[in-house]
């Protein structure tokens, strides 16, 4: 069963599902961590910063691609060091993918945890400290549990941005045909192609596919999430 | 319980100065609502920075400005019910009773679960979820989870102010056990007089973020600087009462007073389930009638004989303290005063009527007072 698919749009399809689902798990402690730290904490700096996590949302993707290759590169800061302490190459692999996609993603997930924390009823952690819990057990067993729907609705968020992702992607992965080639790019290939028109219709339809059955699956565990945290709506 | 505070806290619009030294296991703060209440009680639990001051709390500095010393809250097992409960919703009740106590290492649970969950009767809740509780549970679960955090002093913020009546004098029952039972020194926080003195008659009196007394709740009634805020919610004589007798086909039950000798004066009440547990019973001072010799031919069924101790003229009226065996709170018109020609160590005679006492608590948990009175507030189911 091939569903009339080449090996090629094979390969685009399983890499798109494993680059948007490594994306999704990259930016959920980092997104959540910056969005306690906006949601609940003061300190200098914080506009600065919150624009700075923003960035990504309103750059165009091809800017943050290039800025990647320049940081990620074998002769770039955070690339060589890589290179050099770990033989880790980032670039023009699918790890540049999950890269790009995540820097991308960043903003939605932060977005959305934080006013999931944000939502979070102080006083419940009021109630946390009084019974003897720590700030830091306060978060961990009061506000995350709380705030999980939407962190997970971030994460799902930061999937689906992934399953789309083509400007970053592109400069800092390359468009390698089973390699670091996703859907989008393996569409944008099939189009450039002389006669390739129907392989493009097939892989938008599978984007399609791959979307709707992703949103659905988040939208049936969003549910179970909220009704296990107690806020039913 | 040895508490020492002296503090200044201050928020746009409020500022909160007490000075206060509680000795004893049991203590109610009373004041009209912006008195700085919960300021006071949440500059104790530590949720809140005072600006300035001290606070002491068994020998143990709290809280020192000087010193720059503030014990977060976690560490200072000050155990807090709130007025809106503050369940965690993703958590069975179980969980929301448990969260406090896995929190203590073994050797420092001084209260057990078994225990909490006895007295409080919520065994059949644990396995629920605490949104489907009622009021009456959801307060019931929060006590005990601050029970179970064995608090070495137990705060309550208006725990009852959001149940209707009907379902405060339920709750109370399970308070005063609590205390009883567990010796938790506690704080309440009410602006219900009733509330309180079925707890404790030590009474801390605030009014715009300034102690306005604080001692017995008699001698509090006493003072003038204290009594205006007590008068505020109406004063009340509160009496322990001890059944001796039923007499349902009369619909009145006979007590005496809590610890009185047997040959006391009995106090006639509208007759309820025929429990034999001792309740408290509020009785106001301006329900209660003077007369200087014993009256026949009337309807009232109570007159206690007694002395005239004190007399507080008030702006239109008196305050009389009679002592009845127990110090009764007795409001007169200045004319009832002259034509009596009362005076302290004068004998007199108090009345009022059975349907004058109103229960503060259904004690016999379970067993509730079915009286079928037309007076909805007297001892109801």
């Amino acid at each position: 069963m091939t569903f009339g698919l080449g090996p090629e749009e094979w390969a685009a399809l399983r890499l798109s599902a494993i680059v948007a689902l490594w994306c999704a798990l990259a930016v959920a402690v980092p997104g959540t961590l910056c969005a306690w730290l906006l949601a609940r904490r003061q300190f200098a700096g914080k506009g600065v910063l919150e624009i700075l996590l923003h960035l990504p949302l309103v750059l165009p993707p091809v800017a943050v691609g290039y800025l990647l290759l320049i940081l990620c590169g074998t002769n770039g800061p955070l690339g060589g060091w890589l290179k050099h302490t770990f033989n880790i190459e980032i670039v023009f692999t699918w790890k540049a993918a999950v890269l790009a996609s995540a820097v991308i993603a960043f903003p939605l997930m932060l977005r959305s945890a934080r006013t999931a924390i944000e939502l979070v009823d102080r006083r419940l952690e009021e109630a946390a400290r009084t019974l003897g819990a720590t700030p830091l057990r306060t978060v961990l067993t009061v506000t995350l549990p709380l705030a999980l729907p939407g962190i997970f609705a971030g994460m799902v968020l930061a999937f689906a941005r992934s399953l789309g992702e083509f400007g970053a992607t592109i400069i800092v992965a390359g468009n390698i045909v089973g390699e670091t080639q996703t859907l989008p790019l393996a569409l944008f290939s099939m189009l450039q192609r002389p006669g390739g028109e129907g392989g493009a219709l097939r892989l938008m339809i599978i984007s399609m596919l791959l979307s709707y059955g992703a949103l659905a699956l988040s939208e049936l565990v969003a549910r179970r999430l909220r009704r296990m945290v107690g806020v039913e709506r | 319980m040895k508490l020492d505070l002296q503090l200044e806290c201050a928020r746009p619009g409020f500022r909160l100065a007490a000075d206060l030294h509680l000795d004893g296991n049991a203590a109610g703060v009373f004041g009209p609502s912006g008195a700085g209440k919960t300021t006071l009680l949440h500059a104790l639990n530590g949720l809140l920075h005072p600006r300035s001051g001290r606070i002491v709390l068994d020998g143990e500095v709290l809280y020192d400005s000087s010193m720059h010393l503030h014990v977060p809250p976690h560490r200072r097992r000050v155990g807090m019910v709130f007025q809106d409960a503050r369940l965690f919703p993703h958590l069975s009740v179980e969980g929301n009773l448990r969260y406090g106590e896995r929190l203590l290492p073994a050797g420092e649970r001084r209260i057990h679960f078994g225990e909490v969950v006895e007295l409080l009767e919520i065994g059949s809740l644990l396995e629920r979820s605490v949104q489907h509780l009622s009021g009456g549970e959801r307060q019931r679960v929060a006590l005990g989870r601050a029970l179970l955090a064995s608090p070495r002093l137990l705060l309550l913020d208006e725990p009852l102010s959001s149940l209707d009546r009907r379902l405060k004098t339920q709750i109370l029952p399970y308070l005063r056990r609590v205390h009883h039972t567990l010796g938790v020194p506690l704080l309440i926080v009410s602006h219900d007089l009733g509330e309180i003195l079925h707890l404790t008659d030590i009474l801390v009196v605030l009014d715009r973020g300034r102690v306005a007394g604080h001692g017995r709740y008699l001698d509090l009634a006493q003072d003038p600087r204290a009594s205006g805020i007590l008068r505020s919610s109406g004063l009340l004589n509160v009496l322990r009462l001890r059944p001796i007798e039923h007499r349902p086909e009369h619909g009145v039950t006979l007590l005496t007073f809590a610890g009185a000798p047997p040959d006391t004066a009995t106090v006639v009440a509208p007759y309820h389930d025929g429990s034999d547990e001792e309740i408290d019973i509020a009785l106001r001072p301006e329900d209660i009638a003077l007369a200087l010799r014993r009256v026949e031919h009337i309807s009232i069924q109570n007159q206690l004989p007694g002395e005239i101790v004190s007399i507080h003229p008030e702006d239109s009226h008196i305050l009389c303290v009679v002592n009845v065996g127990t110090d009764l709170l007795v409001d007169i018109t200045c004319q009832a005063m002259e034509m009596l020609d009362l005076a302290p160590g004068k004998r007199v005679w108090c009345l009022f009527k059975a349907h004058a006492l109103q229960s503060l608590a259904l004690d016999g948990m379970g067993s509730a007072y079915s009286h079928k009175s037309a007076v909805p507030e007297l001892i109801n189911e």
